[in-house]
């Protein structure tokens, strides 16, 4: 099941001899489809990308409008910037998201590195990892109602440390099985080489091992940390009423009607995430994430 | 590891992780389906067990619900299929060198909070939105209305939400492909289409097993987008769940229901996966 599974979820990483041949002879290589069938993929994908894009330009064009959205264009201004950045409870907000989002990441690869590092001194872990893809198979709404009626059960009250847990499991369903695949893919004769050298096993995981797990740990991390900063089910059913993380806010700001200050607020998030975009390709992992 | 071949360090390195997912996963797991089957006395505690409580839901009424999620699972599934196939597709061999801007741009907008996403929706769907806009230049709508609320706004936000998750594994299976065979393929003389049922769906189709399962169940269980994008015309098994999990005292109908439709889902993407497996040609394995 092992190999296989952690494929069949998405979470790719690459037999190394398979790509190195079809990249060299795939990347300038055309499909043969006739002229037609071209155009036919190219407007097709033209559309995806209209598709994809056109509701967000629109909005970022209405975070400059001086008066809010059913207005036609009446000016250029950046009220709505100023605004957003006096508005104090979406700043606590996404406080707290950046509190849950930085602790599930460090936790969970905390707890990877640990298992990893079991495995690397000869501990096998292999049956045990079937436990982990459980994740992928469970709606997130399914999880979060049971870690509801589990903590109602153990009375951990609601707040930021159940959604630190919470984002915790969805961080180990990751980080799990792409790191090992990764750790499995690594070439031996290091370690070996390193053992015969005289190193300890020890030395060998933190000289050896863990360096070459690196770009994977990190692109793992990163992968977490968006996914919990944006997780909204999970917040919703386990986050309480005292502490608000900002999916939590951007959906009471939603409820409450069309502001442009929420536009403002998408223009922002959009260049973060394009800068963390940026530094997961610039890692240039062979571990692929999806 | 031939050098190692016990382990030299204890298992408690590798229980933290074992123990939280067993803990906070598979607990409150069972969690749900135990307390769907108790009968709670007044005074909290256990009477016994009872069927009460799944029996309550087999109704047409809710039987309804979980047959519009289907609907809306599959079809989301399908729609996704269909544009994320053309778009890998072109990602992976039509690009070269740009294809990882082109990935990139898939991913900005997926790397965002999908509520703004919702948000941006308003922009477009609004009676004086973009669409009708575009529509009225065109001449094609005398008398706007308002595309909120409907179904078809909750299945173009749930397409557009859940289409990375079809493009990425497409993606990384036709990446991986060894594209000689389409060349052998072309030059052997089958026609585009044959190329396409013969070679490359079959060497894709772990990808497209993957996409199936990653739209599918996120998908069945979704209640924010048919809540904010569908107003409250039509039930789906997500809203149910959060209505009765976050009621007061309905916890238990709550737990049962989520039980029922999970075994529905998980029967139904059994079925749909069988019929994958079954009808496109090539190895289960490839």
């Amino acid at each position: 099941m092992g190999k296989e599974q952690i494929t069949a979820d998405g979470c790719i990483a690459a037999n190394p001899a398979l790509p190195e041949k079809t990249s060299e002879t795939g990347l300038g290589w055309r499909p043969k489809s006739g002229a037609l069938g071209r155009l036919g993929n190219l407007i097709l994908v033209a559309s995806t990308y209209l598709f994809l894009y056109v509701p967000l330009i629109v909005l970022l064009v209405f975070s400059f409008n001086t008066e809010p959205f059913p207005s036609p264009w009446k000016g250029f201004t950046w009220k709505w910037y100023v605004e957003l950045f006096h508005t104090a409870p979406l700043w606590d907000s996404f406080c707290n998201s950046l509190i849950v989002a930085t602790s599930s990441t460090l936790i969970s690869l905390t707890m990877g590195v640990f298992l990893i590092f079991y495995a690397a001194q000869g501990g096998r872990i292999g049956k045990f990892l079937n436990l982990f893809y459980g994740n992928v198979i469970v709606p997130e709404t399914v999880l979060a109602v049971g870690l509801l009626s589990f903590f109602s059960l153990v009375c951990i009250p609601l707040g930021l440390t159940t959604l630190i847990l919470a984002h915790t499991v969805l961080g180990l369903g990751l980080v799990i099985p792409i790191c090992y695949a990764r750790f499995l893919e690594l070439d031996q004769r290091m370690t070996e080489a390193s053992l015969v050298l005289g190193a300890t096993p020890f030395q060998t995981f933190f000289k050896i091992t863990l360096p070459l797990l690196r770009p994977a740990l990190l692109a793992t991390g990163l992968l977490i940390f968006i996914i919990s900063f944006d997780d909204f089910i999970l917040s919703y059913f386990c986050a309480g009423s005292t502490s608000q993380t900002l999916s939590l806010y951007i959906l009471s700001m939603l409820r409450s009607g069309i502001s442009p200050v929420v536009n403002a607020l998408t223009a922002v998030l959009l260049i973060l995430s394009s800068l963390l975009v940026g530094i997961f390709f610039s890692l240039k992992t062979r571990t692929r994430i999806f | 590891m031939k050098s190692l071949s016990k382990s030299q360090v204890p298992f408690s390195f590798g229980a933290p992780a074992m123990i939280w997912q067993v803990l906070f996963f598979y607990l409150p797991l069972a969690l749900i389906v135990i307390s769907s089957f108790i009968k709670a006395a007044d005074n909290g505690l256990i009477e016994g067990l009872t069927l009460d409580h799944v029996t309550f839901f087999l109704r047409p009424l809710y039987l309804k619900v979980i047959c519009s999620s289907f609907i809306l699972a599959i079809s989301n599934t399908i729609i996704c299929f269909l544009i994320a196939y053309p778009l890998a597709y072109f990602i992976a061999f039509t690009a070269k060198r740009f294809g990882n801007l082109f990935l990139i741009l898939v991913i900005v907008p997926f790397w965002t909070n999908f509520l703004l996403h919702v948000y941006a929706w308003f922009f477009v769907l609004d009676k004086d939105g973009f669409l009708n806009i575009l529509l009225k230049g065109l001449g094609l709508v005398q008398d706007p209305v308002s595309h909120l609320n409907t179904p078809f706004a909750v299945i173009i936000m749930m397409v557009y939400y859940y289409l990375p998750f079809m493009v990425f594994p497409l993606y990384s299976s036709l990446e991986r492909m060894d594209v000689r065979l389409i060349e052998a393929s072309r030059d052997l003389g089958a026609t585009w289409l044959q190329t396409f049922r013969r070679i490359i769906l079959p060497l894709t189709k772990r990808g497209l097993k993957a996409g199936f399962f990653l739209v599918y169940i996120p998908s069945f269980g979704e209640f924010v987008i048919p809540e904010l994008m569908g107003g409250d015309r039509q039930m789906f098994v997500g809203t149910v769940i959060a209505d009765y999990i976050l009621g007061e005292e309905t916890g238990a109908l709550g737990a049962a229901f989520t039980v029922l439709a999970m075994v529905f889902m998980l029967l139904s993407a059994v079925v749909i996966y069988w019929i994958i497996e079954r009808f496109i040609p090539g190895k289960s394995h490839g």
